[in-house]
C-alpha cells in the first residue's frame, strides 16, 4: 500500500500539511540548479575572457607589427635625412645653384637673452658662458655656413 | 542449475576480461604518464611550442651633437620555399617550373644583382641530400632558397604587394638590416667598417672594431605555446629573455669641423699632390678629438674604393720621424728647468756643425741668435746645442714627459706607441738628433697630444674620441683623463714657449702663411726626411702644427703632407696655408672673437716686419764691418809683406779671421 496516496485526516509524521512534494528533493533541485548556473557562468566567463584575451593578443600583435613597420620606415627616413644633410650633399647643392653663401663673422654672433642671468652657449660651440647682449643689432643669431 | 553455472562462468570471464582490460589500461597509463612521461611530454611540447630568437640592432655611431655617422638601414631578404611551391602546385612538375620561371623573371626585373637563371635553378631544387646522426645519407625537402638579399625596404614593400597580387607561392620576405655610412668618405678611416656574415657583424677596423663589444646587441628569445594558426596561446605559460640593442656611440667629433677639415685637406691634395695627407683638430683642455681626416681615404658604402693605402689608419698606426716640430718640446723643457732663457744666445754656427763625428746642417745659415730665434727660424744646430747642454737624461725626461713612447689613451685600436729607444740604448749622436725629430718615430696622435700639453700649460691629457655611450636611459660618459700636475715647474714656461711659437707665423718666421687676421697663431713647421729602406730619402713629411688663439687655445691643429710633389716641400709652404684655412673656418664655427682688431693686427705685423728689417740691416752692417775689417787686415798684411820685401825681412802672418768660420765666406 502506498501510504502517500492514502487520504487521511491525520497528517503523517514528517509531512507538512498542504505540501505535495518532499522538501529535500526541492532543496536538492534548487541547489543543483544554482550550482549549474554558477558552473555555467564560470565557464562562460572563462570562455569569454579567453576570447577577449585572444582578441587583445591579436590586436597587440597587429599593433606591434604596425609599430615595427613604422620604426623601419623611420629608420629608412633617418638614413635618407642624414645623407641629405651631409656636407658633401649640401656643398654640391651650393655649387649647383651657385649660392653666394659666406661664413658668418664671429663679431656678428650674439646670444639672445631668454631668461634672467647668463645664457650658456651650446657646449659643442665651446661651452663658454657669455653675457647676453641685448644692444642694437645684438639679436642676430647665426646658422653658420661653413 | 546448468543455466546458473553457465552464467557464473560467463560472468567470471567478463570480470576476468574487464580486469585484464583495466590492467592493460593501467599499464599503458603507467607507461605513458610515468615511464615515458618526459619523452612523450617533450614530443608533444615540440609540436605545439615555438621558440623564436629575437635579435637586437647593433649600436649606431653619432658625432658629438647627435648627427648620424654610422647607422642601420632596414633591408629585406627575399627567400623561396621550393618544396612548398611544388606542393602548392599539386606536385605538377610543369606547372611548378612555369611558376618558378615567372618568379625568377619577376625578381630579375625588380632587384639588383639577381640573375633569373640562378633563381630558377634554386627554386626548382626541391630536395637535397644530407647525412643524419647515424651517418646515413638522407634526402630532405628544401625549404630555403635565397632569391635576393639586402633589398631596400621601400622596394621590398612594393615587391611584397606585387607578389601578393600575382599570387606567387612560397615566397617570404624576412627583415634584416645593413650598416650604412650616410656621410660616405667622411671620417671613414676612424669609423672603420664591418662585414656581415651569417647574421653577424664582423668588425674589421676603426671604432667599429675597438668598441665592438659595446655596440653588439644581445640576442633574446621567446618560447610560447602556439594555436593552430601559429599565434601564441595567451593563457598558457610563455618564457622570454629580453633582447638588448647595442650601445650607441657618441664621438667627440664635431661634424661641421670634420667637414671643414676634409674639404681643406682635399684642396691641399689638389694643390701639392702629396702621396698622403692628414689633419687632426684637438681641444687641448679636454683632449677631445674634434676632427680627424686623412687622404687617401675610402667610401665604406662602396668597398671597391678600398685599397691597403686608402684603408690604413695613419693617424694612430703610422709612426714617422716628425722633424722640426719636436723642437718646442726640448726648448720648453730647457726653459722650464732654467738651462736657457728666451734671450740666451746660441751660436748656430752659420748652418754647419760637427758633433760626435757627424755634420749637422741647417736649411738656412743662422749665426749667433737668441733662443727665441732658434724656434722662429727652426735651427737644427741651435736646438741640438741646447739639447747637448741639457744632456741625454734631461732630453729623455723632456720627451717622455710629453708622452712620446706612450699611447695617447684614445679609444682606437690598434694604436702605435711610436719608436723611442730607452736611454740606455742611446748612442752618442742621439742627444743631438732626437731633439730635432730624427731617430725617433711618433704617431700623429702623439704629436697632437704633446702640443695639447704645451697649449694647456703642461697638463698631460689623454686623447678622447668617444664622449659617451648610450642605450636608452643608460648613459655612460667617458671621463676626461687629465693629470692635475703640470709638467712645467715654472708657470711662465707656457708663455715663453708660446711667444716663441707665435714668432714662427710672424715676419721672419718659417711659416708666415699660417698667420690669421685678428689672432696670434702659435705654431711650428716640420720638414722631415722620409726613411725608406733604412736610409733617408729625398721625400719629405711636411707638417705644420699650432694652436689658436695662442693665449687661450681653442684647438690644436696638426696638418701633415706626406711627400708633396708640386711646389715647395717645406712644412710652412705645403701645410701652412691649409692650417690657416682650417683654423680660420674653425674659429668662425666656434664663434671665437678675434683678439685684435684689423688695425691692431696689421700694426703688429708691420712692427714685426720693421723689427725684422732692422735686424737684417744690423746683421748686414755687422757682416759688412767684418768684411771691411778683413779686407783692411789683408791690405795691411800685403803692405807689410811689400815693406818686408823691400827691407829683406819675411813676416809670416795669417788673417785673424781665418781661424774662425766666416759668415760671409759661407754665404
Amino acid at each position: 500500500m502506498n501510504k502517500f496516496t492514502k487520504k487521511t485526516n491525520s497528517p503523517e509524521p514528517g509531512i507538512e500539511p498542504g505540501r505535495t512534494q518532499s522538501p529535500w528533493v526541492a532543496g536538492l533541485i534548487c541547489k543543483m540548479a544554482v550550482m549549474m548556473v554558477i558552473i555555467a557562468a564560470a565557464c562562460w566567463a572563462r570562455v569569454h575572457l579567453n576570447d577577449k584575451t585572444e582578441q587583445l593578443a591579436r590586436e597587440k600583435s597587429r599593433i606591434t607589427e604596425e609599430i615595427r613597420e613604422k620604426r623601419t620606415e623611420i629608420q629608412t627616413l633617418i638614413a635618407q635625412r642624414e645623407t641629405l644633410r651631409s656636407w658633401e650633399n649640401i656643398n654640391a647643392k651650393i655649387r649647383q645653384y651657385n649660392l653666394a653663401l659666406r661664413a658668418v663673422n664671429p663679431s656678428q654672433v650674439r646670444y639672445m637673452k631668454r631668461f634672467e642671468g647668463q645664457v650658456s652657449a651650446p657646449s659643442q660651440y665651446g661651452g663658454d658662458t657669455r653675457v647676453a647682449d641685448t644692444s642694437a643689432g645684438a639679436d642676430r643669431t647665426s646658422g653658420g655656413v661653413h | 542449475m546448468t543455466l546458473f553455472r553457465s552464467m557464473a562462468i560467463r560472468m567470471a570471464l567478463v570480470y576476468i576480461l574487464l580486469i585484464c582490460g583495466f590492467g592493460y589500461v593501467t599499464r599503458v597509463l603507467y607507461k605513458v604518464q610515468i615511464s615515458r612521461h618526459d619523452e612523450l611530454f617533450g614530443k608533444a611540447q615540440n609540436t605545439y611550442t615555438t621558440r623564436i630568437e629575437t635579435h637586437g640592432t647593433r649600436g649606431e655611431i653619432f658625432d658629438f651633437g647627435g648627427s648620424l655617422l654610422v647607422g642601420n638601414v632596414p633591408t629585406m631578404d627575399i627567400v623561396g620555399d621550393p618544396a612548398n611551391i611544388f606542393i602548392l602546385n599539386k606536385k605538377d612538375k610543369d606547372k611548378t617550373e612555369t611558376e618558378c620561371r615567372m618568379i625568377a623573371d619577376f625578381f630579375e626585373k625588380h632587384c639588383e644583382n639577381v640573375k633569373s637563371d640562378e633563381v630558377f635553378r634554386r627554386l626548382t631544387k626541391r630536395s637535397f641530400t644530407s647525412k643524419d646522426a647515424d651517418g646515413n645519407t638522407v634526402e630532405r625537402d628544401c625549404h630555403y632558397a635565397v632569391i635576393a638579399t639586402g633589398v631596400k625596404y621601400e622596394t621590398a614593400k612594393m615587391l611584397k604587394e606585387k607578389v601578393k597580387e600575382l599570387a606567387f607561392h612560397g615566397i617570404a620576405f624576412t627583415s634584416s638590416y645593413r650598416r650604412n655610412y650616410p656621410k660616405n668618405t667622411m671620417l671613414a678611416n676612424i669609423l672603420g667598417l664591418t662585414n656581415f656574415s651569417a647574421d653577424t657583424f664582423i668588425p674589421v677596423q676603426g671604432i667599429e672594431r675597438s668598441l665592438n663589444d659595446a655596440m653588439t646587441a644581445t640576442s633574446g628569445s621567446m618560447v610560447y605555446e602556439r594555436a593552430r594558426n601559429g599565434r601564441p596561446v595567451t593563457f598558457t605559460n610563455s618564457k622570454s629573455e629580453p633582447t638588448l640593442d647595442g650601445y650607441d656611440i657618441y664621438l667627440t667629433i664635431r661634424e661641421p669641423l670634420q667637414a671643414i677639415v676634409e674639404e681643406e685637406l682635399d684642396l691641399m691634395c689638389e694643390r701639392v699632390k702629396p702621396h698622403a695627407a692628414w689633419a687632426i683638430l684637438v681641444d687641448p683642455k679636454t683632449g677631445d678629438v674634434l676632427a680627424a681626416a686623412q687622404r687617401p681615404t675610402f667610401n665604406p658604402n662602396d668597398r671597391g674604393t678600398m685599397t691597403p693605402e686608402s684603408s690604413a689608419n695613419r693617424l694612430s698606426e703610422l709612426a714617422l720621424e716628425p722633424g722640426s716640430i719636436m723642437k718646442p718640446f726640448v726648448v720648453s723643457y730647457a726653459l722650464d728647468k732654467g738651462f736657457v732663457t728666451p734671450n740666451s744666445m746660441v751660436d748656430c754656427e752659420q748652418g754647419v756643425w760637427k758633433y760626435a763625428g757627424r755634420l749637422l746642417h741647417d736649411t738656412h745659415n743662422v749665426g749667433k741668435v737668441p733662443v727665441t730665434e732658434v724656434i722662429k727660424q727652426s735651427s737644427n744646430i741651435g736646438t741640438a746645442k741646447i739639447s747637448v747642454m741639457m744632456g741625454a737624461k734631461n732630453l729623455d725626461n723632456a720627451l717622455r714627459s710629453f708622452g712620446f713612447g706612450q699611447k695617447t689613451g684614445i679609444q682606437l685600436k690598434p694604436e702605435t706607441s711610436g719608436i723611442f729607444r730607452p736611454l740606455e740604448k742611446w748612442d752618442s749622436l742621439s742627444v743631438s738628433r732626437f731633439c730635432i725629430g730624427q731617430g725617433i718615430a711618433v704617431s700623429p696622435l702623439q704629436l697632437a697630444r704633446a702640443y695639447c700639453m704645451i697649449a694647456n700649460g703642461g697638463y698631460k691629457v689623454n686623447l678622447r674620441l668617444v664622449d659617451r655611450i648610450e642605450r636608452g636611459d643608460d648613459v655612460r660618459v667617458m671621463p676626461v683623463v687629465k693629470e692635475t700636475k703640470s709638467i712645467f715647474a715654472n708657470p711662465t714656461t707656457k708663455k715663453m714657449i708660446t711667444d716663441m711659437m707665435i714668432g714662427v707665423t710672424e715676419a721672419g718666421g718659417t711659416c708666415t702663411e699660417a698667420a690669421i687676421e685678428g689672432f696670434h697663431v702659435a705654431g711650428k713647421t716640420g720638414t722631415a726626411q722620409k726613411v725608406i729602406n733604412g736610409a733617408y730619402s729625398n721625400r719629405y713629411y711636411a707638417s705644420f702644427v699650432g694652436f689658436v688663439p695662442a693665449e687661450d687655445p681653442k684647438f690644436v691643429l696638426l696638418v701633415t703632407c706626406d711627400d708633396p710633389t708640386v711646389g715647395s716641400r717645406y712644412g710652412g709652404s705645403a701645410s701652412g696655408p691649409t692650417f690657416k684655412a682650417i683654423a680660420e673656418r674653425a674659429l668662425k664655427y666656434m664663434y671665437v672673437q678675434p683678439q685684435l682688431s684689423r688695425e691692431e693686427w696689421l700694426a703688429e705685423r708691420s712692427a714685426a716686419q720693421k723689427a725684422l728689417h732692422e735686424r737684417k740691416v744690423r746683421e748686414d752692417a755687422l757682416v759688412q764691418a767684418r768684411r771691411e775689417a778683413r779686407d783692411r787686415q789683408l791690405k795691411e798684411q800685403q803692405a807689410k809683406q811689400q815693406t818686408s820685401k823691400k827691407t829683406g825681412t819675411t813676416v809670416a802672418s795669417r788673417p785673424a779671421s781665418s781661424n774662425s768660420k766666416s759668415t760671409t765666406v759661407r754665404r
